[in-house]
Formats: structure tokens, C-alpha cells, sequence
């Protein structure tokens, strides 16, 4: 897989092997992957009992609400690539004004993945213990957080 | 003659709420260039204080990041909860 910036302040994605594609689809797989959506996980931290009720009938939906466009943003991006290829190309746009969308798509998977896997900080976490359903868990997190990387220094840097 | 004497109008009482605190708890995923960049969008924080509370956040596993009205710190846990940070409410002591 290969990614470009591109002189808007956007990214390109060119996907170059099956398992590219794979990867790409897996973060909307990833992101709904924990039995709890992130939503209701966010407003569990709410513990006073007045304020969590209020949470739970107006401010988790809002947020669930939220969540779930930016990831029917990203996989529209990823399919309409995938479907409608320009010549040999098929190459994923990621332009300033939607980047937030791939950001928060991206973020809501590695906060899943990792309540799943419990990977713990980066420089901690050795994969040679690992089981091949961890170690490919761990690799998808990794390239999420490349990209979201590559967006946060490239689209957000100005 | 008579003297003046100052008429002093008694404020009426009002019961002071207590202050609630915004606390943003650690966690392995968010990068930190984005908690210091959500803490400019959300508070109006300038780069330096915004850094100086995402660090407190990583190595305190928490930070207070604002304190303040009630109805305030909803909707500031709110926004940041929207930006899928870790966000808790609790009053202050």
C-alpha cells in the first residue's frame, strides 16, 4: 500500500495487493468488533446517577449517531474506489475536509481492537507471544495508526 | 436636622453549586498531538497549555482540564467524548 500526500493538504491511498484492500475494509469490521459499540463505552464514564441517565436518553445517541456517519463515510470511500477504478487506478482520496471522518473511523477501530486485545503502549507490546488472530490484530492497529499519523501531521498541520 | 443613612438592599440568597470538574483519563490509543489538538479545539487552549495538560493525561493518567458550572462541563465532556477521548464528570472537592 502506498500513501501519498497530495498538495491540498489531503492523502492518497493506493491499495497494491488483496491484503491492502483487506486491511482497509477491516476498520469499519474493526470498529464494530467490540460487543460494546464506543458510544456506550464512552458514557459508562459518567457514574453520577442524575447525569448518566440524562447521558444515556440524549448524549450516547448523538454520539453513536456521530460515530456510525463517519464510518459510512469511510466505507463509501473505500467501495466507490474499489467499484469504480479510473483506468488501473484505484486510488482512496482522503481530502482536508473529510479527514476527521477517517481520523475518528480509524480511532473508533484501534480503541476497539485494543479493548479486545488489551495491546497496552506500543513500545511494551511484543508480538512473538502473540496468537496469529493478536499478531494481525495488532498489525491492522499499527497501520491504522500510521495513517492516522500521516493525517495529523499532513491535513491538521496547518 | 436629620442625618442620611445608607439604605443597604440585602441580595437575595442564592444557593451556590457546587463545581464540577472535566477530567480526561488515559488510554493507549489516542495519539498525543491529538489530545493537545482536541484541548485548542474544544477549550480555546493556547499550545502550551493544551501540551502541559495531554502530558499531565499521560503521565498522571488523568488531567483536570477544566473547572467550572455544571451545565459548562456537559458540554465540554460532550465534545470531547465526540472527539472519542476518555471523559469523565465528577464535582469538585
Amino acid at each position: 500500500m502506498k500513501i501519498l500526500p497530495t498538495m491540498e493538504g489531503g492523502l492518497r491511498i493506493d491499495p497494491e495487493t488483496e491484503a491492502d484492500w483487506h486491511i482497509l475494509r477491516a476498520i469499519i469490521l474493526d470498529a464494530n468488533g467490540h460487543d460494546t459499540d464506543l458510544a456506550a463505552r464512552l458514557g459508562n464514564m459518567i457514574e453520577n446517577e442524575a447525569i448518566a441517565d440524562d447521558w444515556k436518553e440524549y448524549i450516547i445517541p448523538d454520539l453513536r449517531e456521530s460515530f456510525s456517519d463517519d464510518l459510512h463515510h469511510v466505507y463509501a470511500s473505500i467501495e466507490t474506489a474499489a467499484a469504480f477504478p479510473v483506468g488501473d487506478e484505484t486510488a482512496i482520496w482522503i481530502t482536508r475536509a473529510d479527514s476527521s471522518k477517517w481520523y475518528s473511523a480509524l480511532n473508533q477501530a484501534r480503541l476497539a481492537l485494543e479493548e479486545i486485545y488489551q495491546f497496552g503502549p506500543e513500545p511494551e507490546s511484543d508480538p512473538k507471544n502473540f496468537s496469529t488472530l493478536r499478531k494481525d490484530a495488532l498489525i491492522r492497529s499499527r497501520v491504522y495508526c500510521t495513517l492516522q499519523g500521516l493525517i495529523l501531521d499532513h491535513a491538521w498541520s496547518a | 436636622m436629620s442625618e442620611t443613612v445608607p439604605i443597604y438592599k440585602a441580595k437575595p440568597y442564592v444557593a451556590k453549586q457546587p463545581p464540577w470538574n472535566v477530567i480526561v483519563h488515559d488510554d493507549p490509543v489516542n495519539l498525543m498531538g491529538y489530545v493537545a489538538l482536541v484541548f485548542m479545539k474544544v477549550f480555546r487552549y493556547n499550545k502550551a497549555h493544551a501540551t502541559k495538560l495531554m502530558l499531565e493525561v499521560h503521565q498522571q493518567g488523568f488531567s483536570v482540564v477544566w473547572t467550572g458550572e455544571l451545565e459548562k462541563a456537559e458540554l465540554y465532556v460532550q465534545q470531547l467524548q465526540l472527539h472519542q477521548l476518555k471523559t469523565s464528570l465528577q464535582i469538585s472537592e
